[in-house]
């Protein structure tokens, strides 16, 4: 996080306010003014109720969702000054789910990756080939390539996803809870990928997750929304504290340390 | 979009009901009413290259005399065979059956469609087709285009089968024979007309066919309309551009005679059998007998040489006392 | 196998191999080849193969060859079978790339050229053109009348056809963004609306009905020079600029969100694909009539064959539905002159049915 040092900001969100069109006509606002900043290479988790507009969030860090008012920069530029193309090339979505279309092998979907960086008309390049097994390799995928994307069960289909977006080549990558439907194993293993990934290649994450105890033992920084604010940013120790689950989640938790002397939340059920 | 759209149909129906007489430039000699002209002077040789104006409009010219002629249509064969050009055809349609001879004829139209292939393999030096989409204009383009003189003929009245055979005869050098048997059949014509003319109209209904309960018959100025009043009777007519009429007009115009064309073709069709259907009982046409099958309607319908047979065979069922 | 080869060089060639491509765009060449020759060879008159080879070296290639054959067969081989069997590959070609794209661009397995409202459109113009002397007798134009060279049915055809995809995708948008579901039900709503006054103008056509058969069921007996002037250079424009968009048609099998975040704009490629598509379509329909299953057939035969990336998937539907046509317009002028659209019909329809049971992916989705 802060280093003392001012480093400008990767991407920031400043005075975001971002809604849906109601069927009604009208708007419903999700996001209510969130002031945000990512600077290079930081990890951050992004938490809250449902609804409390994390994906929105998310949506708009990626360019798909265009503010009411505020904005979203990266480098500094407005993202609707960016090329849809130009965007792909720095940012990448890890989707909740996707569904694959059948008949492709899962090396074939990982090179849809490096479409927005796509030179010739036919081809592909030599930088666009090394891309792709860089992705593979990194994404711990490497021995899926020939197989049929739908044959894949959860968790290599997952590992095929990362894939995809690591072909991107992103600065920025974006995560949609990425552990929904996985099995602990897995969970684990992505995540762990994930920081690692960033360790690698410098990569920002920011990534949506859902499990509390998961977040603070995986991002540096959490951050926490609720009724389409941020109510807390920093050190997942520091700010999940049992008053805040209260008041944000609405559920008691207890707290535990663990032997290395992280904060655990235990959940209280009657 | 949907208002807009239902004003396009609504314009389309008007035009549709304001249609009269089906479409075509009117024959060389002009003459729109059904009426019986003299007959023209002496006749000459035709003098090749030739250009004439067919029925459609169209300037053809025919660079000689033609030795090898191709019909679309059962009409046209009967008129190139009575100029005397029988042996003369390369070509016929399948559903050619007079005179006798052309059933060894080449079949260049089967089933209604012209077979481009055969026409140009018999290489005709005349080509008479037949107008008013009979013989699509696609395909007369496309024969135009591969040098046939194509010749379209399109009559709409007993006056103008007479002028058809006569541009047929400049066509292929038979003026003489074309002067001459236009002559007869206008006399015959005319005698026709002349015994029938006087005698009290009855309304006649003429049925060209009945399928799924939609009946067909003479359109509003059509050729057979024109004959029927020609021999003698007052045609109740159906909508020009679909030849139909509703259950309810027909009943409404109360035919005093009814003549089954379609009875020729089907031995099911009988006086007896259209009596009995449903809502035609109250006809006087029905009440009075006066149903009567009608042997004779490939002339009546053919607008070929043995048209005036077709009159007479009309004149005849109308008129029995007057016609023998 | 690929991993280690992968870990060796740091590169993995994706995509089909070179030995693939050309087998199957070559195969594809000489399967068309060989349909051309045949198509022009045989008909309901019998040319001889020697004259057949000899007429087309002399006229086509410009080969000093001495004249051994009648005046009738080289007018059946050159003036009227060549027009008609090149007007039968650039139709089938035509036909099948834009039922590859629509399919792609709708997600929809069922969709072929005409479904938004092109067919419907089309036909209402061609009918009216066709109608136009009976309706309007101050419109008597003679037959032969044209403008630029193509006749008052052609012109309307196009137009019709245009102009209905114009107003679907207008009417389909909500907030800037065309949903696909949007435009095939709109696409389907438009139609039937279209086709009623089809069906209103076939009543009143009486002597022409037989005519607007021919075109609803699709037919190539008026190929000419002329059209075939008209429509190449349309046809290739959009069939060019369709084959090469093949990495965005794969990107949108992903869903409208997904092909977003890997760069597309989606909303404006949605509108490219659909208009270039509906060119090519109103190109084709306006020479041919409305020809069925061509398009729907042919990408799923491939998509079975060669897999569904659009990379090989486009040329190659290109390839296969000219031959495709050619020789189903050769069975067509050997049964009579029946209209091809009934050849296409009577093979199509069980082939289809037949892809159906084999694939049991087809139901969930050759696209997902």
């Amino acid at each position: 996080m802060s280093t003392g040092v001012a480093t400008a900001p990767l991407v920031a969100a400043q005075g975001l306010v971002v809604g849906y069109p109601l069927a009604s006509g009208g708007r419903r606002e999700v996001l209510r003014g969130v002031d945000l900043a990512l600077t290079r290479g930081e990890l951050v988790a992004l938490l809250g109720t449902n609804g409390s507009g994390k994906t929105t969030l998310l949506r708009a860090f990626a360019g798909t969702l265009h503010p009411d008012a505020g904005s979203v920069t990266l480098d500094g530029r407005s993202l609707g000054d960016w090329s849809r193309p130009a965007l792909a090339r720095r940012i990448a979505v890890l989707p909740q789910q996707l569904e694959l279309p059948v008949g492709f092998t899962v090396a074939e979907l990982v090179a849809m990756g490096r479409a927005p960086h796509a030179r010739r008309l036919f081809a592909s390049t030599a930088e666009d080939d090394r891309a792709v097994a860089r992705a593979l390799l990194d994404a711990d995928a490497a021995d899926l390539a020939d197989r049929r994307a739908e044959e894949l069960s959860g968790g290599e289909r997952q590992r095929l996803l990362v894939a995809m977006a690591l072909a991107q080549e992103p600065d920025l990558l974006l995560l949609d809870e990425p552990t929904l439907h996985l099995d602990l194993a897995h969970q684990v293993g992505l995540l762990s990928a994930i920081r690692r990934l960033r360790a690698q290649r410098g990569i920002t994450v920011l990534a949506v997750l859902h499990d509390l105890n998961l977040a603070a033992g995986f991002a540096p920084r959490a951050v926490v929304l609720d009724g389409g604010r941020i109510v807390a940013d920093g050190l997942p120790d520091e700010i999940l504290s049992p008053d805040l689950v209260q008041r944000v989640f609405g559920v008691p938790v207890d707290e535990a340390r663990t032997t290395e002397g992280r904060r655990h939340l235990a959940l209280r059920l009657d | 979009m949907a208002p807009r759209l239902r004003t396009l149909l609504l314009v389309f129906l008007s035009l549709a009901a304001a249609a009269c007489t089906p479409v075509g430039s009117p024959s060389p000699t002009v003459s729109q009413q059904p009426s019986i002209s003299a007959a023209p002077s002496a006749a000459a040789h035709s003098v090749y290259p030739l250009t004439l104006t067919d029925d459609a409009g169209r300037s053809v010219t025919i660079p000689a005399a033609p030795t090898r002629i191709v019909s679309l249509a059962p009409s046209n064969t009967e008129i190139v065979c009575a100029l005397d050009a029988c042996k003369d055809l390369v070509g016929v349609t399948d559903f050619d059956d007079y005179p006798a001879q052309v059933a060894s004829v080449t079949h260049v139209v089967i089933g209604g469609t012209v077979d481009v292939e055969k026409v140009a393999a018999a290489q005709p030096q005349l080509i008479v087709a037949a107008g008013n989409e009979l013989t699509p204009s696609a395909v007369i383009d496309q024969l135009a285009q591969l040098g046939f003189p194509v010749l379209s003929l399109y009559p709409h009245t007993l006056d103008e089968v007479g002028d058809d055979i006569l541009l047929v005869g400049r066509a292929i050098d038979a003026q003489a024979g074309a002067t001459q048997l236009v002559a007869s059949m206008r006399a015959r014509a005319g005698a026709l007309v002349a015994a029938v003319g006087s005698a009290e109209r009855p309304r006649v209904f003429y049925e060209v066919g009945v399928f799924e309960g939609t009946i067909y018959t003479a359109g509003k100025d059509s050729f057979l309309a024109s004959l029927i009043t020609l021999a003698g009777g007052d045609p109740i007519t159906g909508d020009p551009a679909s030849t139909s009429i509703q259950l309810e007009d027909l009943i409404a115009a109360d035919p005093q005679l009814i003549l089954l064309g379609d009875a020729a073709y089907d031995s099911t069709i009988t006086p007896a059998s259209v009596a009995a259907r449903s809502g035609w009982g109250g006809m006087t046409a029905v009440v009075d007998g006066k149903i009567i099958v009608m042997a004779d309607d490939l002339v009546i319908t053919r607008p070929g040489p043995r048209i005036v047979d077709g009159l007479e065979a009309l004149a005849r069922a109308i008129h029995p006392d007057l016609v023998p | 196998m690929r991993a280690a080869a992968a870990a060796t060089t740091g590169r993995l060639a994706v995509g089909p191999s070179l030995t693939r491509t050309a087998i199957v765009l070559g195969g594809g060449a000489i399967v068309l080849v060989v349909a051309m020759v045949v198509a022009v060879a045989v008909g309901s008159v019998g040319v001889s193969i020697g004259d057949t080879a000899a007429i087309l070296g002399h006229r086509l290639l410009g080969l000093p060859i001495p004249r051994t054959w009648s005046v009738g067969a080289e007018q059946i081989i050159f003036d009227v079978r060549l027009p008609r069997v090149l007007t039968a590959m650039l139709v089938g070609g035509g036909l099948a790339l834009a039922g590859t794209v629509f399919q792609a661009l709708l997600r929809n397995p069922m969709a072929d050229p005409y479904i938004i409202g092109t067919a419907a459109g089309a036909s209402l113009g061609a009918i009216a053109g066709l109608m136009a002397p009976i309706l309007v007798p101050a419109l008597a134009i003679g037959a032969g009348s044209s403008w630029l060279g193509l006749g008052v049915v052609q012109v309307l055809a196009f137009a019709g056809g245009l102009g209905t995809v114009l107003l679907v995708y207008a009417v389909s948008r909500t907030n800037g963004r065309v949903p696909v579901v949007t435009l095939l039900l709109t696409g389907y709503a438009v139609s039937s609306v279209l086709a009623a006054g089809v069906a209103l103008l076939m009543f009143f056509s009486g002597q022409r009905l037989g005519a607007i058969f021919g075109w609803l069921m699709g037919s190539l007996a008026n190929a000419r020079w002329l059209n075939l002037a008209f429509a190449a250079p349309l046809l290739a424009i959009s069939g060019a600029l369709l084959v090469i968009r093949w990495r965005r048609l794969n990107l949108l099998l992903l869903g409208d969100e997904p092909a977003s975040h890997l760069g597309l704009d989606v909303e404006r490629e949605k509108l490219a694909l659909t208009m270039l598509a509906t060119l090519a379509t109103s190109t084709v329909v306006a020479i041919s009539g409305t020809i069925g299953f061509v398009g729907l057939v042919v990408p799923h035969l491939l998509r079975l064959a060669i897999g569904p990336d659009h990379r090989l998937l486009l040329p190659a539907s290109i390839l296969f539905g000219a031959s495709l046509l050619a020789l189903a317009d050769l069975g067509a002028r050997l049964a009579g002159g029946v209209p091809v659209g009934i050849v296409t019909a009577l093979i199509g329809a069980p082939f289809f049915i037949y892809l159906l049971r084999r694939s049991r992916d087809l139901s969930r989705g050759a696209v997902a």
